[in-house]
């Protein structure tokens, strides 16, 4: 009996890490995702985007979003690690779902994917709304942009947009340079300014304007110009990532397979850049690029190599840290230039640049400051598109102890020297007080 | 109608309300989706798939997946363990490459499918043996099936009320894709029946297609389309898979049957534009389906649909594009002979009666399309539906194609928009007098320089006129004021017929301008879908000088940071240590040092002047003893205090300074009383 219930407790053990599976640094594989959709013919009218997701190893399970049968969680756990809402149409979730589970599933460092459209429903808008971005409040405003369109046979309304305002950021778009405009058709949204955590991936052109292209145009656009946004990235305080876009159809083959040429651009393009720039950015998404993670914090005095429980002031010390960047398969070294060290108490004392041997460790050195008290190590590393990385570790500092201050001072000689030439006197001195005659 | 998948359709139609036939996109998806190296071509289900969607669109099968899938298929068909279905698949794939097989393993195969037919209970069972037997009888002629009344009625027994069908006896739920896969089975029957059929169990069947065609779905276009929708969704199979079931199982019925079906023509159409309205799926099955189930409309005998497609619905008038219409089947393949007629021009939105009169559009051999020559006059730059009708030239013809009667199509017609006349300036608010204007090159660079307060205005103005000279109101007409600090404001500007003009009274709306003078620049922005020349112009720039914003202002709102200065490593900080004490420098310490060794030397001087000896030193040895020993202790005592500056504590040196303090006053008072006596006696003497 004893030895099933030790069997017991050793699969649940073993099962745990995989029941619970946000992206963490310790269990980054093993990804599920749901993919709640409108219509199950999306599925194969989106079908390439899919794939390019299934063959880089997540589980897709699709569901229609009015599905009663639908959960995010069941006793506590959360059965996926990312959620796709290919569904701007619908109007209440099935099953459990709500805007709330939604945001709880955030909460809990999960991604989002959310497409919306024209015609996207309240639902869906609240589900920007809760990630920062509000769209165009007309629910049949479209993003209209009469210079910067996809020159097309049989699109005629300037709503089919070629854009190619991109974030500059090779983390999050990859390192190749996306040459073809992105073919987009839907709504646009507006970022929050205050909200520092959102992004806007692709801006639409100057030229552009948010409105309904069938009615006339009475009392100014919402939003015009680059102020609107047509993807958008959030990167929450937990590392959860989402996306949201005003436009399904972007994910759909036809737009991944279209050739595209801009107006007033002479270069045709073979084929859109949505597919490299949508595959990109769900690996960004889904956490293959960008996420950090530091280990083997080490700090000690030039020297030694044990850490020291605490150090004195204007001591030589060594500082060093080891920072993988995951690729989705493995931690590979992260190189940058830019990772910062503060000695901090109240305020950073020190703020230095690490120096990177190129193999993730980073290391600086520099004097503790002739100021006592209990300081922090801190490597607060914030740079766009990568998770930040935040590790603190206290340290207390002390003065000198009372015979550790200098010994021999040049300028007292004059002292000592009428000290002892004093002695030297009353030695000779004792010899000619008692003895001379 | 379901929201849903209206909303579906306009992901995958887009707003192209009618179909373009099948063409090259197709061919190359499918030779990027069924190649080996893609990971399909596994099994012979999916060599099939391949192989058929190759020879329909006309590619070029490659060697080597010929010869892959003749291997596969001598491999099943050889083997007595292989699969029914991996069998009816061999045999499939079979009658597209014509792989060589022995009469030996037909006859083999032969006994086994008759084995299976008669030992069937299911529908897939029934499906398989039937269509192998039927694949088999297509290349070798000789088979027959002995009970084909009786194998029809068992089959006939999965059949529901609603014309629908389960797929075996213990499977309580019926679906349309069953539905497709039951006539088929039924068509093989029928053909493979000698003697031939009783002619009553095939019409009731015609009874039941028409209750299948009952329960249809719709999208707003047009597309039709069957669904089931199962309540326990395990084995759903989707529309397409379900809608290109019916339609093997149709066409192949209809080929065989001698009855013509009463299905209406419109619901062929239908679901012919349904596969069109796919697009180019990006999944291998999907293509298959779609390519094969138009491959079964595209030859079947209910009625063929041809499909009205124009290569580009947008037109310049100024460069005076021709209205191209093409008439295809559905696998883009050439029409009978027919005329297209342009049946009138409405314009968008409105009522209107027609533009035009209806008129034939005339056919051009070199390209295969029917053109318009020239645009009618009445046709200015806009948006119009252009309605067409297809007239078959043979009667008999209408019997075998569907057109679908007028076909609208939306058809930009756009043009460069003639700008004149543009002149920003600024008046004088009571009075309306011009301070000052300037002339604006729209087409060209400009960079106006005003200044105005808030008791002026500002007026810009310009004139649009359509190639024909009416008056163009784009749709876009917006004139942007930006401030230094980013704030934007954003006004539409108004016509009145082809004058377009706005004027800004900034005494109203200093409050909306948050009280914020200085430098804005203007932007115009003039564009319309049909406007060839829509134009976004930096203007220039207007010096504001507006009052000091009251207490009670709103602030103006905040402006987005932009992103890169938000990241980005901080300055550098270093500590500034505390200055060390300010200390004389060495040479001089020790000069004072040297200094203070004077008095000594000056003191030993004195001593030798004065003639200092060392007469009264004791002469016995014993006090000589302690008197050496008196001053090795004093010597001693001054040295410990010199070991004391040097490295020793105060603890060590006090010890020790016990120690040897001890000795000290001991010899000291033997010396001390000794040299007393002496002196005493001296003086006594």
């Amino acid at each position: 009996m004893g030895k099933l219930w030790l069997i017991c407790i050793a699969s649940i053990s073993i099962l745990l890490p995989f029941l619970c599976n946000a992206f963490s640094p310790e269990t980054p594989t093993d990804r599920r995702v749901l993919v709640l959709l409108d219509d199950f013919a999306i599925m194969s009218s989106h079908s390439l985007y899919f794939n390019a997701l299934k063959s880089r190893g997540f589980d897709l399970e699709f569901k229609l979003a009015d599905d009663p049968k639908i959960a995010l969680q069941r006793y506590g756990q959360y059965l996926y690690d990312a959620l796709i809402l290919f569904c701007p149409s619908v109007e209440r979730f099935g099953g459990s779902i709500d805007v709330a589970a939604i945001v709880n599933f955030v909460d809990s460092g999960h991604d989002l994917i959310v497409a919306a459209d024209v015609n996207a429903s309240d639902l869906i808008r609240e589900v920007g709304t809760e990630c920062g971005v509000d769209f165009d409040e007309d629910p049949s405003a479209m993003v209209i942009d009469h210079i910067g369109y996809a020159v097309s046979g049989t699109e005629g309304d300037h709503t089919l947009i070629a854009s190619d305002d991109f974030i500059k950021s090779d983390v999050i778009l990859g390192g190749k340079k996306i040459e073809a405009p992105i073919l987009f058709r839907g709504i646009g949204h507006a970022v929050s300014p205050a909200n520092s955590l959102v992004l806007k991936v692709l801006s639409a052109s100057p030229s552009a304007y948010s409105a309904n292209p069938k009615s006339k145009l009475s009392t100014p656009p919402p939003l015009t110009g680059s102020a609107i946004s047509l993807v958008s990235i959030v990167q929450a305080r937990n590392n959860a990532r989402l996306l949201i876009t005003g436009s399904l159809s972007m994910f759909s083959n036809r737009f991944f397979r279209s050739g595209v040429q801009k107006a007033g651009s002479q270069t045709k393009h073979e084929k859109s850049g949505n597919e490299q720039f949508l595959t990109e950015i769900s690996k960004w998404i889904f956490h293959e690029r960008g996420h950090l993670k530091a280990v083997n914090v080490k700090h000690h005095r030039v020297g030694e190599t044990d850490e020291p429980a605490l150090y004195r002031i204007n001591d030589e010390l060594e500082y060093a840290v080891e920072i993988y960047e995951w690729s989705g398969t493995s931690w590979e070294p992260y190189v940058a230039n830019d990772v910062q060290l503060q000695f901090y108490m109240m305020s950073p004392y020190v703020l230095k640049t690490l120096s990177s041997d190129k193999k993730g460790l980073y290391s600086t050195s520099f004097k503790v400051p002739d100021v006592y008290g209990v300081f922090q190590f801190k490597v607060e590393h914030q740079k766009l598109g990568y998770t930040s990385l935040s590790l603190s570790k206290q340290i207390p500092v002390r003065p000198y102890r009372h015979n550790e201050y200098e010994r021999f001072i040049p300028a007292a000689y004059p002292y000592y020297g009428a000290a002892f030439s004093m002695m030297a006197g009353f030695f000779i001195f004792s010899f000619a007080h008692l003895y001379s005659k | 109608l379901d929201l849903r998948f209206f909303y579906f359709f306009l992901s995958i139609c887009e707003s192209a309300s009618f179909f373009q036939p099948i063409s090259d996109s197709h061919r190359s998806a499918a030779v990027e989706l069924f190649s080996p190296d893609h990971g399909s071509l596994k099994s012979l289900e999916e060599t099939y798939e391949a192989l058929r969607t190759f020879d329909v669109l006309g590619i070029e099968k490659k060697p080597d997946v010929t010869a892959t899938a003749c291997r596969l298929v001598s491999e099943t068909v050889g083997s007595s363990s292989s699969t029914l279905k991996n069998v009816f698949y061999a045999l499939k794939a079979n009658s597209i490459v014509k792989c060589k097989i022995n009469d030996k393993a037909y006859q083999g195969i032969i006994t086994r499918l008759n084995a299976a037919v008669d030992g069937a209970s299911s529908l897939p069972d029934f499906y398989y043996s039937v269509g192998g037997l039927v694949l088999v009888k297509g290349s070798k002629g000789d088979v027959h099936l002995a009970d084909a009344d009786g194998i029809f009625r068992s089959v006939k027994a999965f059949r529901q009320s609603d014309g629908r069908w389960r797929s075996s006896s213990s499977n309580p739920e019926s679906s349309a894709f069953a539905a497709g896969i039951a006539l088929e089975t039924l068509a093989g029957v029928v053909s493979l029946a000698s003697p031939e059929l009783d002619q009553s169990l095939i019409s009731t069947l015609n009874n039941d297609i028409s209750k299948l065609f009952d329960s249809i779905e719709k999208y707003d276009d047009g597309a039709l389309y069957f669904d089931d929708k199962l309540v326990d969704g395990h084995d759903h199979q989707g529309p397409l898979a379900t809608t290109s079931s019916v339609v093997r199982g149709l066409t192949a019925f209809a080929a065989v049957t001698d009855e013509r079906l009463n299905i209406p023509s419109n619901k062929i159409l239908g679901l012919a534009n349904f596969f069109l309205g796919i697009g180019v799926p990006g999944d291998a099955k999907d293509l298959f389906n779609q390519i094969d189930s138009l491959a079964c409309l595209e030859s079947n005998r209910v009625s063929i649909p041809l499909i009205l497609s124009l290569p580009s619905t947008v037109l310049s008038v100024t460069k005076e594009d021709l209205l191209q219409v093409n008439v295809n089947t559905v696998l883009g393949s050439n029409a009978p002979p027919l005329t297209v007629k342009l049946v009138g021009v409405f314009t968008s939105g409105s009522k209107a009666a027609s533009l035009v009169e209806s008129q034939e559009l005339v056919f051009d051999d070199g390209t295969g399309m029917y053109n318009l020559k020239n645009l009618p006059k009445s046709i200015d730059v806009g948006s119009y539906t252009f309605v067409f009708e297809i007239v078959l030239h043979e009667l008999e013809h209408e019997k075998i194609y569907i057109t679908g009667g007028q076909k609208k199509v939306p058809i930009f017609v756009s043009g460069l928009i003639k700008i004149e006349n543009a002149e920003i300036a600024v008046l004088d608010s009571d009075l309306g007098s011009i301070e000052t204007q300037k002339k604006l090159d729209l087409a060209g660079q400009n960079a106006v320089s005003l200044s105005a307060n808030h008791l002026q205005k500002l007026r810009v103005s310009f004139k649009l006129t359509t190639p024909h000279g009416l008056a163009f109101k784009p749709h876009q007409a917006l004139l942007k004021l930006r401030h230094e600090s980013k704030v934007e404001h954003i006004f539409v500007v108004g016509n009145s017929g082809k004058q377009f003009e706005i004027v800004l009274n900034f005494l109203g709306l200093v409050e909306k301008f948050f009280y914020l003078s200085g430098r804005y620049d203007i932007e115009l922005a003039v564009g319309d879908a049909v406007m060839e020349n829509s134009l976004l112009l930096a203007i220039g720039h207007i010096e504001l000088d507006l009052p000091e914003p009251p207490e009670k202002a709103t602030r103006p709102p905040p402006q987005p940071v932009d992103p890169y200065s938000r990241y980005g490593p901080k300055a550098e900080i270093t500590h500034i240590f505390r200055a060390p004490e300010k200390r004389p420098p060495k040479e001089l310490s020790l000069a004072f040092l040297g200094l203070t060794f004077l008095p000594l030397l000056g003191f030993l001087i004195g001593l030798l002047l004065l003639g200092v000896n060392l007469k009264n030193f004791p002469s016995n040895a014993v006090p000589a003893t302690f008197a050496t020993l008196f001053h090795v202790s004093i010597g001693a005592v001054l040295s410990l205090y010199v070991l004391f500056w040097l490295k020793l504590d105060l603890f060590q040196t006090l010890k020790l300074l016990g120690f040897l303090g001890v000795i000290l006053v001991l010899v000291g008072h033997r010396v001390l009383s000794h040299l007393a006596s002496t002196s005493a006696k001296l003086k006594s003497a």
